[in-house]
């Protein structure tokens, strides 16, 4: 009985926590074909909050990464996909925001004197080429899937930090049993999320009219 | 650049062309994507953007109880430092202190400093409590009514990121003749960084004071308390090692063990066999009082980026022990364990397969509690605690293999395949991080040195293994994790 009333509390406790878990969010982006590329704009200002807008004066670096998925509406293979690395700091002597975007057209420096101006350029994608035309035939419908994420950590570093987690004070005499022992036992259990924070965007169903 | 018309649908004319389905909405689609493999190549950043800084102080602020010398030794950079604003020390400086364990939060800040270029950082700590309970132990059954016991510690002793910690726990004892109430307590304290260098040490103090049960009569199956016998047994033994993190991931250790075993043992321990004969059993101890004084060294890399809810990389570990009677032990022996275990993650790691191989080999004249228990290799039995045996139920019958098999052997291990099944993940704003559902299967088996080398039986009946299965759900939470499964209920019950 009482096993069944731990089973149903972990439950509700799993319940509420569910909702902490990444489901994509419609959002309508603007489709636009330039030269033989189609190209998206859109905007991720829901990347940011307070918190992390004030950050963005630390004298830290900020690193947003973007990846965009281009697939069909009735598969889930991507025909396309691009990646961009994105870092702001802050040069507290010259007072000037600083940034570095990596895309796959190269790389990019400049600066920004106003905070606003550094958030806006930060999570903004102005006409980003995401697929040949080529690889878009015509009257199929493409579903376009963005995933951002505020300073994400390495894994490595996730599993260096949680490390700490198993690495016991030792063992007794009970060496072989607990080397056998295929599970941990740890009761302080803080965990590095994946990256600040995570935005997963889903695009309105889109195609190319045949001309 | 030419802009050609606008020849791509929006969002309206494919609602009115195509209207939406069910899997249209949000939740799908994206989710299941397969990621191309270049999604996990990030864009190479180097050292040289942002502006070039002097690291002028390091102030520590928000801590009562850790020694700033504990926090300093932990952050990468020192006063002094000349490094770009995007220096990969300095993204990490908050991880590393994450990583001592004492803070619920870590947060830095940059000031300027004194001259142009110059910088202060600032480590600002949110301190945790950091007593901690390791583990429980409860339980009932036939031979211990029942047991109860708990492991707790302080991972930083003092402030000075020292662990100090132990455990007690106590075993009543049922109607075996010869049987006693057992308990065991163990200290240990350990610091897994001497002055802050990749060196750590650890040492360990162990109490039992034992009954263990043997078999008297019988051969198969779960022994009734009439067919068992118990004789007294004390262990006292110290256990010291010294560690290096050779990297983040890493860690090698040696050390040294000096235990003392005092034992009532039976003048001539016999088994009666079904067929009325009786033959002698050898209970793999001196009689009175006797040595085990080992020397050992162990290897562990472990690249799991989450160890609790695993569901990619592996987990490798090595460990050998050597005692002999040139260093003054009464026992000369040599084990060898080794661990290996590897996940596959599958539909963007949310689903894992699991290879998971454990093994160990007991070389020479080992004592009992040396020795590979049954319980070791087939999670659906009682484990041992502290080195004590709780239960002697027999392992499930699920091969109809050899029916006899040993409780204690020379040469043993499991092989599990396990499917884990994300249930689902959070942030732990409701305390709870995630969920897993799995389901195992494997192979376990262990066997005495004399098994390997004669046999009476056909092959199959008598080959010492057989299958084991577990499932249920794993949660972890900021309070530690709960595995309801199968074989930890019967593990607890048998």
């Amino acid at each position: 009985m009482k096993a069944a009333a731990v089973v149903v509390a972990l439950c509700i406790l799993g319940g509420a926590a569910w909702a902490d878990d990444d489901t994509p969010e419609l959002q309508r982006m603007r489709f636009v074909e330039r030269g033989d590329a189609l190209t998206v704009s859109t905007k991720i200002s829901q990347l940011f909050d307070n918190p992390a807008y004030n950050a963005l004066d630390s004298g830290f670096t900020s690193t947003v990464v973007i990846r965009v998925w281009v697939y069909p509406k009735d598969s889930t293979a991507p025909i396309s996909f691009v990646l961009l690395r994105r870092q702001v700091v802050y040069n507290l002597w010259d007072e000037t925001y600083e940034l570095r975007f990596d895309e796959p057209s190269g790389r990019r420096d400049f600066k920004e004197k106003r905070k606003s101006e550094a958030l806006r350029v930060l999570t903004s994608l102005d006409d980003l080429p995401i697929a040949r035309l080529s690889v878009i035939p015509h009257e199929q419908i493409f579903l376009l899937a963005v995933q951002v994420e505020l300073n994400p950590v390495s894994r490595e570093t996730l599993a260096a930090v949680r490390r700490w987690l198993t690495q016991g004070q030792g063992g007794g005499l009970d060496r072989g049993g607990a080397f056998f022992g295929s599970f941990v036992s740890v009761f302080v259990n803080p965990k590095i999320p994946e990256a600040d924070r995570v935005v997963r965007l889903r695009s309105q169903p889109f195609f190319r009219p045949t001309p | 650049m030419r802009r050609t018309a606008l020849a791509v649908a929006i969002a309206g004319c494919v609602t009115v062309i195509a209207p939406a389905r069910a899997d249209d909405e949000p939740g799908t689609g994206p989710s299941a994507v397969e990621e191309p493999s270049s999604a996990d190549e990030e864009p190479k950043g180097d050292r040289e953007f942002g502006p070039l800084l002097v690291i002028e102080r390091i102030d520590i602020t928000g801590n009562t109880a850790t020694l700033d010398e504990v926090i300093r030794r932990a952050v990468p950079i020192a006063p002094g430092d000349m490094l770009r604003a995007s220096d990969k020390r300095l993204t990490e400086a908050r991880f590393k202190v994450l990583a001592l364990g004492y803070f619920r939060d870590v947060g830095l800040a940059m000031h300027k400093g004194s001259r142009r270029g110059h910088v202060i950082v600032e480590v600002h700590v949110v301190e945790r409590g950091t007593v901690v309970l390791n583990r429980l132990w409860f339980g009932t059954n036939s031979l211990t009514p029942y047991w109860v016991g708990a492991d707790v510690g302080e991972r930083n002793l003092l402030g000075l990121g020292i662990g100090l910690g132990g455990g007690f726990i106590y075993a009543a004892h049922g109607d075996v003749d010869g049987s006693r109430a057992q308990w065991a307590t163990e200290l240990r304290l350990s610091d897994p960084s001497l002055l802050g260098s990749r060196f750590g040490a650890n040492v360990a103090g162990t109490i039992v004071r034992g009954s263990e049960a043997y078999r008297i009569a019988g051969t198969d199956g779960t022994p009734a308390l009439r067919e068992l016998r118990a004789f007294p047994y004390r262990r006292f033994g110290v256990r010291a090692n010294l560690t290096y993190d050779a990297d983040a991931l890493t860690r090698l250790s040696a050390g040294v063990r000096l235990e003392q075993i005092s034992t009532e043992l039976p003048v001539a321990p016999t088994l009666l066999l079904p067929d009325q004969r009786v033959t002698a059993i050898d209970l793999h101890l001196d009689p009175g009082t006797s040595y085990v004084i080992t020397a050992g060294l162990s290897y562990d890399r472990d690249t799991r980026p989450d160890p609790i809810l695993p569901h990619a990389g592996a987990h490798l570990a090595f460990a050998a022990e050597l005692g002999s009677p040139l260093v003054g032990s009464d026992y000369q022996f040599a084990t060898l364990f080794g661990r290996y275990e590897h996940y596959w993650p599958k539909y963007r790691g949310r689903h894992a397969i699991a290879l998971k191989i454990a093994g160990g080999v007991v070389i020479g004249d080992a004592p009992r509690f040396d020795r590979i228990h049954l319980a070791d290799v087939n999670r659906m039995l009682t484990p041992r605690a502290m080195g004590m045996v709780l239960s002697t139920a027999a392992p499930l019958a699920l091969l109809q293999t050899r029916p006899d098999k040993p409780t204690y052997g020379d040469l043993g291990g499991a092989i599990t395949v396990e499917y884990a099944m994300r249930l689902f993940r959070g942030k732990g704003e409701n305390r709870v991080y995630g969920g897993d559902l799995f389901l195992g299967a494997g192979v376990w088996g262990l066997a005495e040195n004399i098994d390997l080398r004669a046999r009476d039986a056909t092959t199959w009946s008598s080959l010492p293994i057989d299958v084991y299965i577990d499932a249920g759900i794993r949660f972890d939470t900021d309070v530690g994790i709960f595995e309801i499964t199968l074989a930890n209920g019967l593990g607890r019950l048998r």
